[in-house]
C-alpha cells in the first residue's frame, strides 16, 4: 500500500528522489571521513583514534552500503519477506548495515565528545592555597 | 540461520541504541563546542544530529503503532509525510552534521595559525 503511495510523486519525491539520493550519500560519506581526518590530526592519539575508526565505518556505510541499498542492488530485509535473490544475501547485507551504521555513530559520536572533552572536567580547581599561620603564640 | 544472526535480529533494538546513543554524544559535543568556542559549525553538527535523531526515532518505532487504521485516519498528505519525511531529515541532518563538521574544522585550523 506505502509502495503504491509512493509512486504518485508529490512531496515523497522531495525527500528521495531516486537518482540524487545515491550520489549525495556518497559525497557526504566521502566528505564526513576527509574532514575527520584532518581534525583527528590535531587531536590526541585516542580521540583520534575513534574519530578515524567512527569515520572510517560510516563512510564505508554512506559511501558503499547505503547508495547500493538505494539503487536497488542490494535487495531491502523484510521480516517474513520474499525475495527475488537468496534471502540470506539479504538477511547478511542488513546485518552488515546494521552493525556498520550504528558502530560508526557510536565511534563517531565518542570520538567527538572526547574532542569536545565533555568527558573530562573543565578545570582543575585551584588548590587551595597552604596557608602559612605563624605558630602559635602563647597567650599570656 | 546461525544463532549470532538470530541474535542480531532479534535484538535489532539493541544495534539502534548503539546508533542513537552515538548522536545523542555527537548531539551533546556539538552543543559543547558551539558553548565553549563559539563556532557556528557546533549548532550545525547540534541540529543536524537532532534532525537524524528524529528521523531515527520515527523509523525505529513507527512499526509499533503505524497500520492501516492510522495510515486512514491521517489521509493521502498524512501518508506522503510519513513516507517523505524520514528521508528528507535524514539527508539534511547528515547534510548538517558534515557541514558542521567542516565548518568546525576550518575555524579549528584559522584559530590555530
Amino acid at each position: 500500500m506505502r509502495s503504491a503511495e509512493m509512486s504518485d510523486g508529490g512531496f515523497s519525491t522531495l525527500g528521495s528522489i531516486a537518482a540524487v539520493r545515491p550520489v549525495f550519500l556518497i559525497v557526504m560519506g566521502v566528505f564526513l571521513l576527509l574532514i575527520a581526518w584532518r581534525l583527528a590530526k590535531t587531536s590526541g592519539i585516542w580521540t583520534a583514534r575513534l574519530l578515524v575508526a567512527g569515520a572510517l565505518l560510516l563512510g564505508f556505510g554512506y559511501a558503499v552500503i547505503m547508495p547500493l541499498f538505494e539503487a536497488g542492488v542490494i535487495e531491502r530485509y523484510a521480516p517474513g519477506g520474499h525475495y527475488h535473490g537468496s534471502a540470506a544475501t539479504a538477511v547478511a547485507w542488513h546485518l552488515v548495515r546494521m552493525v556498520v551504521m550504528n558502530t560508526g555513530w557510536l565511534l563517531f559520536g565518542l570520538g567527538l565528545a572526547m574532542h569536545a572533552k565533555i568527558l573530562s572536567s573543565p578545570a582543575p580547581r585551584p588548590r587551595a592555597q597552604a596557608r602559612s599561620f605563624p605558630p602559635h603564640e602563647s597567650i599570656t | 540461520m546461525n544463532p549470532l544472526h538470530e541474535i542480531i535480529l532479534n535484538h535489532g533494538l539493541l544495534f539502534d541504541a548503539l546508533g542513537v546513543i552515538g548522536l545523542g554524544l555527537l548531539g551533546l559535543a556539538a552543543v559543547k563546542l558551539a558553548r565553549s568556542h563559539q563556532s557556528w559549525g557546533g549548532n550545525l553538527m547540534a541540529m543536524g544530529a537532532i534532525a537524524v535523531l528524529l528521523a531515527r526515532f520515527y523509523l525505529v518505532l513507527s512499526p509499533y503503532f503505524i497500520n492501516d487504521d492510522v495510515l486512514h485516519s491521517i489521509g493521502p498528505i498524512g501518508i506522503s509525510l510519513t513516507i517523505g519525511l524520514p528521508p528528507l531529515l535524514l539527508s539534511l541532518g547528515l547534510a548538517g552534521i558534515v557541514w558542521g563538521l567542516w565548518g568546525h574544522e576550518r575555524w579549528l585550523h584559522d584559530e590555530n595559525r
